[in-house]
C-alpha cells in the first residue's frame, strides 16, 4: 500500500497505473443491481391481481345484436270462412283474401317491431271452406290446417246460444280433427260463420287460441274485422295504447329469478266489532292454483296468506247521507295503505331477491261502515277495488250488515261465504291481471261483443302475448347486465374476477343464444325458459358478493406505497453500480495506457 | 469530459420518463365512464328511503339525532320501515352517559322523544361501514341477507340518501375508523343507475364540507344538496346543557322545521325547501347541485322523495271467470287524477360536469386574520390552478434534487 502510494507520487503521469483495478466492488455493486432487476418481474408477479377472463367481446357482440334486433316471434294466423256463397269457388279468390287480410294487418300493425311481439315475421294463411270443397291458401298449402266441410252449421245455432261452450265445441274440434298442427310459433285463428239469416254480427274471442265472428257479415268486412282481432288482441294483447304498449316486459312484477310470491292478508281494522276468517287452503284449491298453473311457464308462483287484526287505515272518510255510506274518494287512494300498522311484508318464504305482490282484504270497523269508493264521475265503484303497479291490491269488503247491535255475533268469527269468496277472488283476478298488465275487464272496442273469461284467471292467447314479452324483456336485461358487468369489470383494473364470475357469464351467454334459437323456431315456452336463465345467470354474475367497487386506487397511492420501500435504496443501488463501472473502466483504461506504454520505457 | 457530458444525457433522459410516467398516471386517474340514457320513461313507483349516521361516541349525540329525527318525518308523511334503510350506530339511547335513559332528543325542550315507539334499525354497531353501506346501494348482498336489510328498489323508484357525520374534503368518515371517497359514491351511484336501481336519487349530506362529497357524481337523474361549501364547517345548533350535547345540526334542524309545517296531503315544491335555506342561520352554504337532474325544482314536490304517495288506480272490473257470468257492464275507464310523476320522454344529453365543477364552487375565503403567513401560503395556492399538475413537477422536482445530491455525494 505506502510503495504503491510512493510509485504514484513518484509517477509524473496520473493517469495510468501498473495493476489491474479491483474487481471487488465491481461484483458486488453488480450483483446487488442485476439482483433487482432480476427481482423485479418476480415482485410484479407475487403482485398480480387473480382476473378470470371474461369474454367481452361475446358480450358486446351479444347487446349490439339484440338492440338493433330485438327478440320477435314467429306467429301464424289463420282465417276460416264458412258459409259463404258458392260464386267465388276458386284458390283465386282464397288467395285474394290472404292478400288483402295481410295488407289490412300491416296498416293495423304499422311498422314498428315492438320488443317481443310477432314484429312483421308473421304468416298469414285463409281457408275457404263450403260444403261441396274448400281452398286454402297461404305459407303452409299443402299441409291441412282446417278439416273442409266437417263443421254443420245447423248444429251451430243450438251452441251459439252459449259463447263458452261454443268455444269448447271448437277448440275440441280442432284437436279431434288434427286442425292444431304444429306451426312455427302459435296459430291463431279466427271463423268467420256466414248466415244470412241474421240481422247483424256477433264477434267473441275465446279462450283458447280462437275467435269467431257470426251473422251476416261480407267478405270485405270479415277481412277488417278479423285483421283487427288478430293485430289488438292475439298480437298485442288486448292492451291498445297505453302505459304498457311497448316495452311492456319490464313492468311485469317478475322477479330477476322468475318467481313471484303471493301474498294475501285478511285485515280486520278493529276486531273489536267483527272479526273475519276465510279457508285459505280452499281457495288455493280452487281458485288459485288453475292459475298458478297455468302462469308456471311465465313464472314460478308461491302463494301465501295471513289474517290480520286491528290495522286502521291511514286516509279519511266522511259519511254521506245520500249513499247511506262512509265514502272515501280516489284522493285518497294514494294514503289507504298504512303502512305504519300494517305489517305486510313478513313472508318467511321470500328470498333476498324476490317480488311480492300483496292482495289485501281490508274489513272496516262498525264507525265506517259501510265503506265505498266513490269514482270522480260521483258514481260508486262496483269493485271497491285498487291496486298499484308493482306493489299489488287492496279490495274494502263490507259485512253484510253493518250494525254491531247483537253482541254475541261480535264474538263469532264470521267465514267469508263460498259467493263472497267468489267475488273477492273475481276482483283478486281483475287486480292480478291488471298487475301483469293486461286489462282486467273485457271489451273496450265496441265491436267485440264478448271475451271469453277463463277460470285460469288468463286466456292462452294472453299467455302467449305475456310470455312473449317477458322473454324478449329477460334477454334484453341479461345483455344490458352483462354489458355493465364487462364495463365495470374493465374499468378496476385492481379488481379481483373470481372463476365462479366467469363460469355464470359464460352460462348466460349460451343460455341467452339458445332463448334466441327456440324463439327464431317459434318455441314460446322454451325461449321462455332458457331467456329466464339467461338472465338469472347475468343478475348472479353482476350481483356477486365479490365485487366490491371500494377499490379505487389511483396511480398516486401506488407510488406512495411503494416508493418509500423502492426508491432511497433502488437510487443508491443504481448510481453505485454506474459509477463503480466508470470508475473501474477508468482505471482499466489507465491500466492498458501504462502496459501499451511499459515497452517504451 | 465525456464521462460527465454522458452522465448528464442520461439524466435529462430518465428525467423525461420520469415526467412521462407521471402525466399518465395524472390522466389515468381522470377517467370515469360517461354513459347516456334517459330515465324519464319509466313510471314512478315507489320511494325509497336511505339514512345513514356514520359517527359513534357519545359527543357525535346530534349525528344520531339527525338521522332519527329525519327518519321520523319521512315516517311520518308515509314512506314504510319496510322501504326505509336507517344505518346507525345506535349508542346514545343506552349509553351510560345518557342522562335520560332510553330517550333521543334533537331539541332542547324534549318535547319529542325520537327513540320512541316503532324505530327499525336496519344496520347498527359496528354493522355500519363503509362495505355495508356501498353493498345496500349495490345490491351485492350474501344470499343470507334478510330482505329487511337490503334496498330493493326498482327503475321506478325515487331514493333519499340523507348522511351525517364528520367530513372533510371528498370524503366521509365512518365510525371513526375507515372513510368512503367521493370517487367511490359516485362509482356505486353509477352502478345503480347501470341496474336500474332509481329512477331518481336525492343525495342531502350534513357534514363539513358537504358539497365535494358529491363532487365526482356523474350519473344522471341525481339531484344532490349538501350543508356546506369546500373549506367552511357545518355547526350545531344549540348546545342541550341537561344531556350535556349538542343535540341537532343546523342544516337538518331547518330541514325539519320545514317539513314540520307539511303534512301528507300537501305538496311543497323541492325549490321552496332548498331556497328555504338562509346562509346566516346555517353559518354555511347550502349548496345544490341540479346539472344532473333533469326536471326543474319547482315543479317537483317534495312528497316525491320525502313521503309516500303510491300510484293507485281503481278496478273498473272483476274479472268473471268464476262465476260463470257471460254478461260484463260497460267499462269505465279511469286514469289516477293527480299524475305527478310521469314525465315525457325527453333525450337530453348529459352535460360533461368536469368543467362545471370547477367554477361552480370556488374557494371561500376563510376569515382572515390568523396568520399573515397562512395568507400568504393561500394566496399562493390560489395563484396555482391545477394542483395535480403542480404536485407532480414538485414530485419531479424532489426526485431530481434527490438523485443529484446523492450522486455527487457518494
Amino acid at each position: 500500500m505506502a510503495e504503491n502510494m510512493k510509485q504514484q507520487q513518484q509517477e509524473p503521469d496520473i493517469c495510468s497505473r501498473t495493476t489491474l483495478p479491483g474487481s471487488k466492488r465491481l461484483l458486488l455493486t453488480l450483483y446487488v443491481f442485476f439482483s433487482f432487476i432480476i427481482g423485479a418481474p418476480f415482485f410484479l408477479k407475487s403482485r398480480a391481481i387473480y382476473r378470470a377472463p371474461l369474454p367481452f367481446k361475446s358480450i358486446e357482440s351479444l347487446d349490439n345484436h339484440l338492440s338493433m334486433n330485438p327478440l320477435l316471434f314467429p306467429c301464424h294466423f289463420h282465417t276460416v270462412f264458412l258459409g259463404f256463397g258458392q260464386e267465388n269457388q276458386n284458390m283465386g279468390f282464397a288467395q285474394e283474401l290472404e292478400f288483402l287480410m295481410f295488407q289490412k294487418m300491416q296498416h293495423i300493425s304499422g311498422s314498428d317491431r315492438v320488443c317481443g311481439g310477432c314484429g312483421d315475421n308473421y304468416s298469414v294463411s285463409v281457408t275457404v271452406d263450403y260444403i261441396s270443397g274448400c281452398f286454402q291458401s297461404g305459407a303452409l298449402e299443402n299441409e291441412v290446417s282446417w278439416p273442409c266441410g266437417s263443421l254443420d252449421l245447423s248444429e251451430l245455432e243450438q251452441i251459439l246460444a252459449s259463447d263458452a261452450a261454443f268455444d269448447e265445441y271448437i277448440e275440441s274440434f280442432l284437436q279431434r280433427n288434427g286442425g292444431l298442427l304444429k306451426y312455427r310459433g302459435n296459430a291463431y285463428r279466427v271463423v268467420v260463420v256466414n248466415r244470412e239469416m241474421e240481422n247483424s254480427y256477433r264477434t267473441v274471442i275465446g279462450k283458447h287460441r280462437h275467435a269467431w265472428i257470426y251473422g251476416k257479415i261480407s267478405e270485405g268486412d270479415a277481412v277488417s274485422l278479423a285483421a283487427q282481432l288478430f293485430v289488438n288482441f292475439f298480437m298485442n294483447g288486448g292492451i291498445g295504447e297505453g302505459l304498457f304498449s311497448k316495452g311492456k316486459g319490464e313492468f311485469m312484477p317478475i322477479a330477476a329469478d322468475g318467481s313471484v310470491v303471493l301474498s294475501f292478508s285478511l285485515l280486520n281494522a278493529n276486531p273489536n266489532d267483527w272479526v273475519f276468517d276465510w279457508d285459505f287452503r280452499k281457495i288455493d284449491e280452487i281458485f288459485l292454483s288453475p292459475v298458478v298453473k297455468a302462469l308456471a311457464p311465465l313464472a314460478n308462483i308461491s302463494v301465501e296468506s295471513q289474517i290480520l287484526y286491528h290495522t286502521p287505515k291511514a286516509s279519511y272518510s266522511y259519511w254521506d247521507e245520500n249513499l247511506a255510506s262512509y265514502i272515501f274518494s280516489t284522493n285518497d287512494l294514494p294514503f289507504f295503505v298504512n303502512s305504519n300498522e300494517w305489517y305486510l311484508d313478513t313472508s318467511v318464504g321470500a328470498a333476498g331477491q324476490s317480488k311480492i305482490l300483496h292482495f289485501v282484504v281490508y274489513v272496516p270497523s262498525a264507525d265506517e261502515c259501510p265503506l265505498v269508493l266513490q269514482l270522480p264521475d260521483g258514481t260508486i265503484s262496483s269493485t271497491n277495488g285498487f291496486m298499484s303497479p308493482t306493489w299489488g291490491g287492496i279490495i274494502v269488503w263490507n259485512p253484510t250488515s253493518c250494525s254491531t247491535d247483537s253482541r254475541s255475533a261480535r264474538l263469532s268469527r264470521h267465514t267469508f261465504s263460498s259467493q263472497d269468496l267468489v267475488q273477492v277472488m273475481e276482483v283478486f283476478m281483475g287486480q292480478l291481471r291488471l298487475l301483469f298488465g293486461l286489462k282486467s275487464y273485457t271489451s273496450y272496442d265496441v265491436d267485440i261483443q264478448n271475451i271469453v273469461a277463463s277460470e285460469k284467471g288468463f286466456a292462452e292467447w294472453e299467455l302467449d302475448v305475456l310470455v312473449r314479452h317477458h322473454a324478449a324483456y329477460n334477454l334484453f336485461s341479461s345483455a344490458t347486465t352483462l354489458q355493465s358487468l364487462s364495463k365495470l369489470v374493465q374499468s378496476l383494473p385492481s379488481m379481483i374476477v373470481m372463476d365462479e364470475i366467469g363460469k355464470q357469464v359464460k352460462l348466460s351467454l349460451e343460455a341467452a343464444n339458445l332463448a334466441e334459437n327456440n324463439a327464431s323456431l317459434g318455441m314460446y315456452d322454451a325461449a321462455e325458459v332458457s331467456s329466464r336463465e339467461a338472465r338469472v345467470w347475468a343478475e348472479a354474475a353482476f350481483f356477486h358478493p365479490s365485487i366490491m367497487s371500494i377499490l379505487y386506487f389511483p396511480f398516486e397511492h401506488h407510488v406512495a406505497i411503494y416508493s418509500p420501500f423502492f426508491v432511497p435504496v433502488a437510487m443508491h443501488v443504481f448510481i453505485a453500480a454506474f459509477k463503480e463501472t466508470m470508475r473501474y473502466r477508468r482505471e482499466r483504461e489507465k491500466y492498458w495506457a501504462w502496459k501499451n506504454q511499459a515497452p517504451a520505457l | 469530459m465525456e464521462g460527465r457530458k454522458y452522465e448528464a444525457k442520461k439524466i435529462t433522459k430518465f428525467s423525461h420518463l420520469f415526467l412521462y410516467l407521471l402525466f399518465f398516471s395524472a390522466n389515468a386517474s381522470f377517467e370515469s365512464s360517461f354513459s347516456f340514457s334517459s330515465s324519464s320513461t319509466n313510471m314512478h313507483t315507489n320511494n325509497w328511503a336511505v339514512l345513514v349516521c356514520t359517527s359513534r361516541f357519545w359527543f357525535n349525540y346530534r349525528h344520531m339525532a339527525n338521522t332519527l329525527s329525519l327518519y321520523r318525518t319521512v315516517k311520518r308523511l308515509g314512506i314504510p320501515d319496510e322501504r326505509i334503510i336507517l344505518m346507525l350506530a345506535d349508542d346514545m339511547a343506552c349509553n351510560t352517559r345518557n342522562s335520560y335513559p332510553a330517550q333521543v332528543f334533537n331539541n332542547e325542550n324534549h318535547q319529542l322523544n325520537l327513540y320512541g315507539d316503532n324505530v327499525e334499525v336496519d344496520y347498527r354497531g359496528y354493522e355500519v361501514t363503509v362495505e355495508n353501506f356501498l353493498r345496500v346501494l349495490t345490491g351485492r348482498h350474501e344470499t343470507a341477507v334478510p330482505r329487511s336489510k337490503r334496498l330493493l328498489s326498482d327503475e321506478g323508484s325515487h331514493i333519499l340518501l340523507y348522511m351525517t357525520g364528520h367530513g372533510g374534503d371528498e370524503f366521509l368518515k365512518f365510525q371513526d375508523s375507515e372513510e368512503i371517497q367521493s370517487q367511490d359514491l359516485a362509482d356505486a351511484i353509477e352502478q345503480m343507475r347501470e341496474k336500474g336501481r332509481f329512477k331518481e336519487l336525492l343525495i342531502m349530506v350534513d357534514t363539513c364540507q358537504a358539497a365535494t362529497l358529491f363532487s365526482r357524481l356523474y350519473s344522471p337523474g341525481v339531484l344532490a344538496i349538501g350543508s356546506s361549501l369546500k373549506g367552511e364547517n357545518s355547526y350545531s345548533h344549540h348546545l342541550d346543557s341537561d344531556v350535556g350535547v349538542s343535540v341537532v345540526d343546523r342544516f337538518t334542524f331547518y330541514t325539519l322545521a320545514f317539513f314540520e309545517r307539511l303534512n301528507m296531503y300537501d305538496n311543497a315544491s323541492l325549490s321552496s325547501l332548498f331556497n328555504s335555506y338562509n346562509p346566516n342561520l346555517l353559518m354555511s352554504t347550502a349548496y345544490y347541485r341540479m346539472d344532473l337532474y333533469k326536471r326543474p325544482l319547482d315543479q317537483v314536490p317534495v312528497t316525491n322523495f320525502f313521503g309516500s304517495v303510491m300510484e293507485m288506480t281503481h278496478v273498473d272490473s272483476a274479472y268473471h271467470a268464476f262465476s260463470g257470468k257471460t254478461k260484463y257492464e260497460t267499462p269505465h275507464i279511469q286514469m289516477p287524477s293527480s299524475d305527478q310523476s310521469t314525465d315525457q320522454a325527453e333525450q337530453q344529453e348529459l352535460r360533461t360536469s368536469d368543467a362545471s365543477i370547477e367554477t361552480k364552487y370556488s374557494v371561500k375565503e376563510v376569515k382572515p386574520g390568523n396568520n399573515h403567513l397562512m395568507g400568504q401560503w393561500k394566496a399562493l395556492l390560489d395563484m396555482v390552478e391545477d394542483t395535480d399538475a403542480f404536485v407532480n413537477y414538485g414530485l419531479l422536482a424532489m426526485a431530481l434534487v434527490a438523485v443529484i445530491s446523492s450522486w455527487v455525494l457518494s
